[in-house]
């Protein structure tokens, strides 16, 4: 096969979208070739395209600024403009052969330039994209559709492509190979004491805060263990664009998070680089990896065959983060830990428990048979070699098996697919049919292994800036029984920021309005624990402005009674005996039954007899109902007084309820049906 | 039509002359009552029995177990029938040479047409929900709300000249404006809010339609004041010249809806869905407009006004901007029966509410 002798590569903004341009260009060509790569200045490109001998240039590019109009947009296009005016010049005077693209913003100019001087027929070169992740981004959309093929990672993808897509994985650089342990051990520029666990932990060319921060958190609970494990931590370069030194952050969470004495014991375990230039030799002394879950990082911890503990990003287009760490755990070969957003001081930033990844680390370290199983699964499925494919496909340009006959059916991914925040409430609310409407079928439920990403979703949920956002979040916690994120769900209840005045003069209170704090309520009932904190969220709530917060407050303690200390009932007492004359009367018949799980005697009985000639018969029936709670918990004292008393109730009522006794023996038929068809 | 038969047979022979009687407008409003009524009960059933095998046995089929406690599978569209009566009865004793009677009659069919086509959309998804879209139904009758103010504003207007731009308010002899700047914006809003106002009433059975029949009944009193000489001279009206040819067509409406609730009273075995109640509120508000009365409607028609604006104020300034709920449950019928009522009692309540309203709407004719 020939190599071609004039490529031009163009990609970039993360070091994920580079080594793939970097792979294929070195596939396609020999020692004779002559190579262009056209980046961004300041970008990963900048960094690593010179080192691999290739001579760069740079055209202006921004990230596509989604799709509000706002003023970012302005210069998305200037910028978008002015590069492809250079990257015409470019392209023209380097007359390549054929130009392979690989997505990211970075690329979008040179790939605009060439289907621009395509279309005037002043370019014979052939275009190429490859797009890594499971879900294009919207520039690769665009060019995709202009180039002769694109070539995707994941078979999903190819329904984006219908014309010219082709099936084809994830490059990998050649170079990217298991070395000789002892070897590497020499080649780094730091000492790893042998004998000991390897945790390699780096979030990607630019650093992930998440993880950064995340393993400076972890490193307190390891230090027992520092005698057996060996942390290496690539922490990100610094970006061009004034973003905040991810390598300076990490030193400053370890000066603030530990003494003198612990950073000094932390530095015969752990290490920390901005950037593993041969991260090949950092990968060969590992025994487990801490990452990210891009395709490009997953595909190589897959083909070394290393054990991994994966990070997704949550919240990017297409979840395909998720999507890929999913796949790589259904396989075996890795444990997934999720991030949620979370609000720090007015800024909106991603988390994870540094005790958890402690915790998780700690697990695998001391499994060594779990480790080897998960490094074989990892190897086992990353088999298919992408750049043969691509290299085959190019050089005979022959059609991808299948086309141009329809794209293969979607295949459904591994773990199946992932709900929306709507379709989940959906699912989870109508676990049982009997809530739905007749006739309409229940809908599917959410996997169980899915749960703690969707827990960490539904967290990230809270820290929006809508309400309705955030009470999607609470509600879906709530359903989830995310128990674990319980003081997200108290501090809601605790934030007492008032809306503001115009909201006011309406009826409003809070900024986390009233349904968000009763959905609140029903999480909190849902969760099934008190705490001294849920004590106090409930004493709290009894007196809250909004009347629906009271009454799910009284329903939550009614659900919750077994759990609630003397101590705690002591103190609810009071709350609930207030509100039997509240306004609102939901308010006073909740408290009612409430009154009726959690008094005795001396307190509840009179009370609630007290409301034996209330204004409303449903506040009556709740007191009855209240009543009836002391009498099966044994605390009604004298039963005889108490129903002698209780005669005293007005029965007088006006509502009732109809049986339309027709539909009693339909039902009646209809059973009787069902019930002789399953005994035959 | 017959009383255009009536005037040919009268001119031609004396033996005719009996007919003159079908001039009254008292005969034919009740001849167009008893019509209407006695159209509905005959053609009722068989309806109720059609839409049963169209609509409804297939929901039945899925549902499995009915409860035995709600109406669901009910029979709607009923309004159908009530508003076809109510056509036929106004083609056969009206005049139909009266711009009135023809303008009520266009407002009737443009609402009662959207309020099928959502009937059927909500039938054909299956679901209460899923009808035609709020904004959808909302451009329907602002358009032809807007047209409606143009008829007034245009040289084909039924009303005189004069009276074409004037706005009167109860209590009160004069005119309070006769801006034509003031009375479209007016015109249009109000078609707009009425028509919508007895859609979000029609929740309960019998709720919607006894009151509109007590309004209709009203309205039709001052048409017959206004369209007459002396009666309008000696309370002090405008006189409109012909707009007497809308009692009949009240009539009409009471009878038909007397119909429908022979068969909606509780528990009904009928709705009149969307198709019966945006027709309703396209004839109130028309009807109101024509005898200047869309002030005095607002106590007329309070009932309805509350429930428009009680659903309103809980949706869109509570549940959707606020996140709280700012009464129990809305529209107003629903709030009663959180609070414990039972249906019936909700619906008989709000009828004495209504009657009530309607008598204090009829006192405001001497106190001016």
């Amino acid at each position: 096969m020939k190599a071609f002798s004039r490529i031009l590569l163009t990609g970039g903004g993360t070091a994920g979208h580079v080594n793939p341009a970097l792979a294929i260009g070195r596939a396609l060509g020999d020692e004779r070739t002559a190579y262009l790569y056209v980046g961004v200045r300041g970008r990963a490109e900048a960094e690593v395209v010179p080192r691999e001998g290739i001579p760069i240039q740079f055209v202006r590019a921004s990230a596509y600024p989604g799709a509000r109009p706002s003023l970012a947009w302005l210069g998305f296009l200037f910028n978008l403009l002015a590069g492809t005016i250079r990257a015409l010049v470019i392209v023209r005077s380097f007359t390549p052969e054929i130009i392979v693209g690989t997505g990211g913003y970075a690329s979008a100019p040179t790939m605009l330039a060439a289907a621009i001087l395509r279309r005037m027929g002043l370019l014979p070169a052939k275009v190429y994209v490859h797009e890594q992740n499971a879900a294009p981004g919207k520039l690769n959309l665009l060019v995709g559709r202009l180039a002769d093929r694109v070539f995707v990672s994941f078979p999903d993808t190819l329904a984006a492509f219908p014309e010219n897509g082709t099936m084809a994985g994830y490059p990998l650089r050649r170079r990217i190979q298991k070395g000789d342990r002892d070897a590497a051990r020499a080649a780094l520029d730091f000492r790893v004491p042998p004998g000991r666990q390897v945790v390699f932990a780096f979030g990607g060319s630019q650093g992930a805060r998440t993880i950064n921060r995340a393993l400076v958190d972890a490193l307190g609970v390891l230090l027992p263990h520092k005698d057996r494990l060996f942390i290496i931590h690539g922490t990100g370069m610094r970006r061009g664009d004034g973003a905040p030194d991810p390598g300076a952050d990490v030193q400053a969470r370890l000066a603030q998070r530990y003494t003198e004495d612990q950073r000094r014991a932390i530095e015969s375990f752990y290490v920390s680089r901005p950037f593993f230039h041969d991260i090949e030799t950092a990968y060969a002394v590992t025994d487990l990896v801490v990452v990210r879950g891009g395709a490009g990082t997953l595909s190589e911890v897959a083909a070394l065959g290393l054990p991994a503990i994966v990070v997704p990003k949550i919240n990017l287009p297409g979840e395909h983060q998720v999507m890929n760490a999913r796949a790589l755990a259904a396989a075996g070969g890795a444990a997934v830990l999720y991030e949620e957003t979370r609000n720090e001081d007015g800024q909106v930033v991603e988390v994870l428990d540094g005790a958890l990844l402690a915790d998780t680390i700690l697990a695998l370290a001391e499994d060594p048979d779990r480790l080897s199983r998960m490094g074989a699964a990892n190897k086992a499925f990353g088999t298919a070699d992408a750049l043969e494919v691509i290299r085959r496909s190019i050089a005979g340009d022959e059609p991808s098996p299948g086309l141009p006959f329809p794209p293969p059916p979607q295949a459904e991914p591994a773990g199946g697919r992932l709900f929306s925040d709507n379709a989940l409430l959906y699912a989870l609310e109508h676990r049982r049919a009997a809530s739905l409407p007749a006739g309409v079928a229940r809908p599917g439920q959410p996997r169980a292994e899915d749960r703690p990403y969707y827990i960490s979703r539904a967290a990230s949920l809270l820290a929006r800036r809508n309400w309705e956002a955030r009470n999607l979040g609470v509600k879906l916690l709530g359903l989830l029984e995310g128990k674990e994120k319980l003081p997200l769900v108290i501090a809601l209840l605790e934030d007492r920021r008032p809306a503001p005045w115009f909201k006011r003069l309406f009826g409003g209170d809070f900024e986390q309005v009233g349904f968000i704090r009763r959905n609140a309520m029903t999480a909190i009932a849902r969760f099934g624990a008190v705490t001294p904190e849920v004590e106090d969220a409930l004493a709290a709530a009894l007196a809250d402005p909004y009347y629906e917060v009271r009454a799910e407050a009284c329903r939550t303690i009614t659900a919750l009674d077994r759990h609630l200390g003397d101590e705690g009932r002591a103190r609810l007492i009071a709350g609930l005996t207030a509100l039997l004359h509240d306004r609102w009367l939901e308010v006073a018949a909740a408290a009612a039954e409430a009154l009726g799980h959690v008094g005795g005697e001396f307190d509840a009985r009179p009370a609630l007899l007290a409301l034996a000639e209330h204004k409303y018969w449903l506040v009556r029936a709740a007191g009855l109902r209240g009543l009836h709670a002391l009498v099966e918990r044994g605390r009604a004292g004298n039963l005889d007084t108490l129903e002698q008393a209780a005669r005293g109730f007005a029965l007088t009522a006006t509502d009732f309820q109809p049986e339309f006794t027709i539909r009693t023996s339909y039902g009646r038929l209809i059973r009787a049906i069902g019930a002789r068809r399953s005994a035959a | 039509m017959i009383h255009l038969i009536g005037h040919l047979l009268e001119g031609g022979y004396r033996a005719w002359s009996f007919l003159r009687l079908l001039d009254y407008l008292s005969v034919r409003a009740i001849g167009a009552a008893l019509s209407a009524f006695i159209l509905v009960l005959i053609v009722m059933p068989p309806f109720m029995w059609y839409l049963h095998r169209r609509g409804l046995v297939d929901q039945m089929r899925e549902t499995g177990v009915p409860s035995s406690f709600d109406k669901a599978g009910t029979p709607a569209m009923g309004g159908a029938v009530m508003v076809g009566a109510l056509l036929a009865a106004c083609l056969v004793w009206c005049d139909l040479a009266s711009g009135y009677v023809w303008a009520v009659v266009s407002a009737t069919l443009w609402f009662a047409g959207i309020g099928l086509s959502d009937d059927v959309a909500k039938w054909r998804s299956r679901s209460g929900n899923r009808g035609m879209s709020e904004a959808r139904k909302l451009l329907l009758q602002g358009a032809f709300a807007a047209l409606f103010a143009a008829l007034l504003a245009s040289p084909w207007t039924p009303l005189p000249a004069r009276e074409a731009s004037t706005l009167y308010v109860p209590f009160v002899k004069q005119a309070l404006s006769s801006s034509w700047w003031i009375y479209l914006p007016v015109v249009f809003g109000f078609v707009v809010l009425v028509g919508n106002a007895v859609n979000i009433t029609d929740g309960l059975d019998g709720l919607a339609i006894v009151p509109s029949a007590f309004a209709v009944s009203t309205l039709g009193i001052f048409a017959w004041i206004m369209g007459n000489a002396i009666w309008s001279k000696y309370l002090f009206f405008p006189l409109l010249p012909g707009v007497g040819e809308l009692v009949v067509v009240c009539a009409a409406f009471v009878g038909a809806a007397v119909g429908f609730l022979w068969f909606n009273a509780y528990p009904a075995q009928v709705f009149m869905g969307d198709a019966g109640s945006l027709a309703i509120g396209g004839f109130l508000a028309t009807v109101s407009v024509l005898v200047k009365q869309e002030a005095l409607f607002l106590i007329l028609g309070g009932l309805f006004i509350v429930e428009a604006v009680t659903s309103q104020v809980q949706d869109k300034i509570g549940i959707k901007w606020l996140g709280r709920r700012l009464f129990y449950r809305a529209p107003l019928h629903h709030q009663l029966q959180h609070t414990g009522l039972a249906e019936t009692k909700v619906v008989i309540r709000l009828w004495i509410v209504s009657l009530i309203l309607a008598l204090a709407s009829i006192a405001t004719v001497k106190l001016r």
